[in-house]
């Protein structure tokens, strides 16, 4: 079984600081890391292939030469290969280009997946686009905020428990499929030192744009229907204002005439 | 030179320092004030200054100092030996006094130093660091001091302060005076090492510049400190030796001295520490590793060969025994978002924890000498846990942290039926060479004694903490008379009474295991000569009154 995990580079959000003036992030000391979801997916995959037979486990991810950490990440975690989409070509993609490049690399670099694991989004954009847009352009089912995968009892079809708004539903669909996880009460793993060192021996190969055969116009920013004019950060709520040492009966009274000004009660 | 001048600061009004008088206002308004991270609590006093610059600590001192009326010192209370615990009179309350002075190059010691008021806490001088964000330089009124920091942003390296002790919430003033020391003193030494200036205020309200490298004591061991009214005191250094492993013992002795470092570690007893200029090293990146093992022995017979691997350079070399696993273990089972770890292999029965420089961006790693180390002992790579992206290295620090927090909880679950409960946590550290005889002697009178325990911390300085969980009071009594047991041949062995917690008020009959009562009078007379009042802590270190 061939399965394949699209990845992503993201900034570590916990750590991110605006700029006070300017009101832009500060990148500065930023450090980037594999997607949290992605991750929860990559660990999906890890474990199914640890149950089966010639199971094989590639990541994927497009970005610039940098992202290639990421990859190095996913084969300490436990995938056998990694390949990274990039060239100056993809920058400015918006979600849709995203996924064509990676449909496309997919199709051409394992032709013979059975499945596609993403995170159901990605912690800077937060889009939760790129999976399902890959599985329209491949024509698969998917099943979406994925937090359990196995096989059906036949072997043929992939079964996961999926978050619903009301609890868990659990679904099967024919495979090859793409499937999107969420957290869940997955604790993330811990390579060992020689998983660190064994990774660097993985096979770990680059694609650019004139490996993929797809016309320029469909790449990147001229690839794109969508663009990103302006990141900023959210105006900061006023803060609320405090009654303080009153009794009771005055608060309630104050509360009162602020709603009757507000004319939020009449 | 042995001879130093103390210089005064321009008079303020004492009555413009935020003060809360009596003990009444300070337990109803300012309860935090009453205890420290030792949870020693605190007796009436009448006093809580909370000065905002150097002028009005000075106030508030000459003001105490003239009433005769004993100070208690507190950063960011954090010790565990409640140094910072009244016991009578005042306590000074240091922390508005946290900023951050300056960036500066040292061309002679081609190093980085920070200066920062006394109360600006180590995790906050992490997080400057990491950013290289320093508001309060960027928009200095002094050109000279903007000037420098905008060299500093240039730097194209990252820098760190070394010292790490647990508690990064710690003052760095607090950590100078109790020369704390952390899992990272294995490689980079504790605070002492790293130390090149300190603003003193002594008990007359005038302050000391001590930069390192220009006061040392006289070849006959003595100091002179004159002040600015032309009143001289004299004193010898004490004569003793100091124990061959880091210690947080008593004052610093050596001959020849420099005058900072009887200051460093002297836990508050001889003035207050207002500003520090700190020596700053390169960031490199790193990988922890948690090193699962078939034994304790196989533990130390792991640290005696990373520590004389001359091609291993590790920053620590941290250590957990058997029932310290099978505590996280049991914990994992209850709560495993806590942990936030995979499960700890089940035929681990202990670990050792180390960092060495790391950098994932090369090509080709070469590790084949801790390979070899680690199979050496019979241990395998393949049973580790390892991390080098910042929030890795955070997430294993988090789970080294853990294990106290899960002892601390299980104590206070006990204290809720028997309030009188509390853990017993040993600071002994021998030299190299005696650590396996210490491990087996903690190992067997704690089993002997049949007493809850958990065994974890600075294997590498042959400095383990060994927690006793008492279950009764019978207990508690027992694991006391182990603790002065453990202490007694620790020093026996050339150790040190206290590695790392210092003696404050908890400890101070240990100091008497650790010195003959004519060294610990050495120690006092230094006390009384820079503070003949007794102001400054008068109730730490020493047993019985300080003042004569």
């Amino acid at each position: 079984m061939k399965i394949v995990v699209c990845v992503k580079q993201v900034p570590e959000v916990t750590n991110v600081q605006v700029d006070p003036v300017t009101g832009t992030l500060i990148r500065e000391g930023v450090q980037s890391i594999l997607n949290p979801f992605c991750e929860y997916a990559l660990d999906h995959a890890v474990r199914m292939a640890k149950q089966l037979e010639n199971a094989h486990v590639v990541a994927i991810s497009m970005g610039p030469p940098q992202a290639k950490d990421v990859l190095l990440r996913c084969l300490e975690l436990g995938a056998d290969e990694g390949i990274l989409v990039t060239d100056r070509q993809f920058a400015g993609a918006d979600t849709w280009a995203t996924s064509y490049t990676l449909a496309q690399a997919i199709r051409l670099a394992v032709p013979d997946y059975d499945l596609i694991l993403v995170g159901k989004q990605a912690i800077d954009g937060d889009t939760a686009q790129v999976g399902p847009e890959i599985a329209e352009i491949l024509s698969l089912p998917q099943i979406t905020y994925g937090i359990q995968i196995g096989l059906s009892p036949s072997g043929r079809q992939v079964r996961v428990t999926r978050e619903v708004e009301q609890g868990y539903e659990v679904v099967e669909a024919a495979m090859p499929a793409l499937v999107s996880f969420s957290k869940g009460e997955m604790v993330r793993r811990a390579p060992s030192f020689r998983d660190v060192l064994q990774a660097r021996e993985k096979p770990l190969r680059m694609l650019s744009a004139a490996a993929l055969n797809i016309p320029e116009e469909e790449l990147g920013l001229k690839g794109s229907f969508t663009q990103v004019v302006k990141v900023f950060p959210p105006p900061e709520k006023k803060t609320g204002r405090l009654l303080q040492d009153l009794e009771a009966e005055e608060a309630a009274q104050a509360i009162f005439d602020y709603l009757i000004e507000r004319r939020f009660i009449e | 030179m042995h001879e130093i001048q103390s210089k005064t600061v321009p008079s303020v009004d004492v009555k413009q320092v935020k003060c809360i008088h009596g003990f009444e206002a300070i337990q109803r308004d300012y309860p935090v004030y009453l205890t420290d991270e030792s949870k020693l609590s605190a007796k009436p006093f009448d006093y809580l200054w909370f000065p905002k610059d150097e002028l009005e600590l000075a106030a508030v001192i000459r003001e105490m100092s003239r009433l005769n009326i004993p100070i208690t010192i507190a950063g960011a209370r954090t010790g565990l030996v409640g140094g910072s615990v009244p016991q009578a009179g005042a306590m000074i309350s240091l922390e508005y006094l946290d900023k951050v002075e300056g960036l500066f190059y040292d061309p002679l010691l081609e190093e980085w130093h920070l200066r920062a008021q006394t109360s600006l806490s180590l995790k906050a001088i992490d997080n400057m660091l990491q950013f290289k964000q320093f508001p309060s330089l960027e928009k200095h009124l002094d050109e000279w001091v903007r000037s420098n920091f905008a060299r500093f942003k240039e730097d194209p390296n990252n820098y760190f302060y070394p010292p790490d002790p647990t508690e990064m919430s710690a003052s760095l003033g607090g950590s100078v005076v109790t020369n704390a020391s952390g899992a990272r003193t294995y490689r980079f030494g504790p605070t002492r090492a790293w130390v090149r200036g300190l603003r003193v205020f002594l008990a007359d309200g005038e302050y000391l510049d001590i930069p390192r490298g220009k006061y040392f004591a006289s070849p006959a061991g003595k100091f002179v400190i004159s002040n600015s009214r032309g009143e001289v005191k004299s004193f010898n250094i004490p004569g003793y030796s100091l124990p061959r492993t880091k210690s947080a013992t008593g004052f610093f002795t050596a001959p020849q001295m420099d005058l900072i470092d009887l200051f460093i570690g002297s836990e508050g007893l001889l003035g207050v520490v207002s500003r520090v200029d700190v020596a700053l090293a390169k960031r490199e990146p790193k990988i922890s590793i948690i090193q699962f093992l078939d034994s304790e022995d196989q533990a130390l017979h792991l640290t005696h060969a990373l520590r004389s691997d001359g091609r291993l350079q590790l920053d620590f070399l941290e250590f957990y025994s058997e029932n310290a696993l099978k505590l996280l273990s049991d914990l994992q089972i209850a709560e495993p978002a806590t942990v936030g770890m995979p499960a700890i292999p089940p035929q681990a029965r202990a670990a050792i924890f180390f960092e060495l420089s790391f950098d994932p961006k090369q090509e080709a790693l070469d590790f084949s000498a801790l390979e070899e180390t680690i199979a050496s002992c019979g241990a395998d790579l393949t049973n580790s846990w390892a991390g080098y992206e910042p929030r890795e290295l955070e997430r294993l620090k988090v789970f080294r942290h853990l294990l106290p927090e899960t002892i601390n909880a299980i104590i206070a679950e006990r204290k809720k039926d028997i309030p009188a409960l509390h853990k017993l946590g040993t600071d002994m550290a021998v030299p190299d060479v005696h650590l396996d005889e210490i491990w087996q002697l903690y190992k067997q009178r704690v089993q002997e004694e049949d007493l809850e325990w958990a065994a974890f911390g600075h294997i590498g300085n042959n400095h383990i903490h060994v927690n006793i969980l008492p279950r009764n009071l019978s207990e508690l009594e027992k694991g006391m008379v182990l603790y002065e047991e453990f202490a007694t041949r620790a020093v026996a062995l050339g150790g040190t009474v206290s590695a790392e917690h210092g003696i404050g008020k908890i400890k101070r009959k240990f100091l008497t295991l650790m010195y003959t009562p004519e060294q610990i009078e050495q120690m006092r007379q230094v006390k009384l000569a820079i503070d003949p009042q007794g102001l400054f802590n008068p109730q730490d270190m020493f047993l019985g009154e300080v003042a004569q």
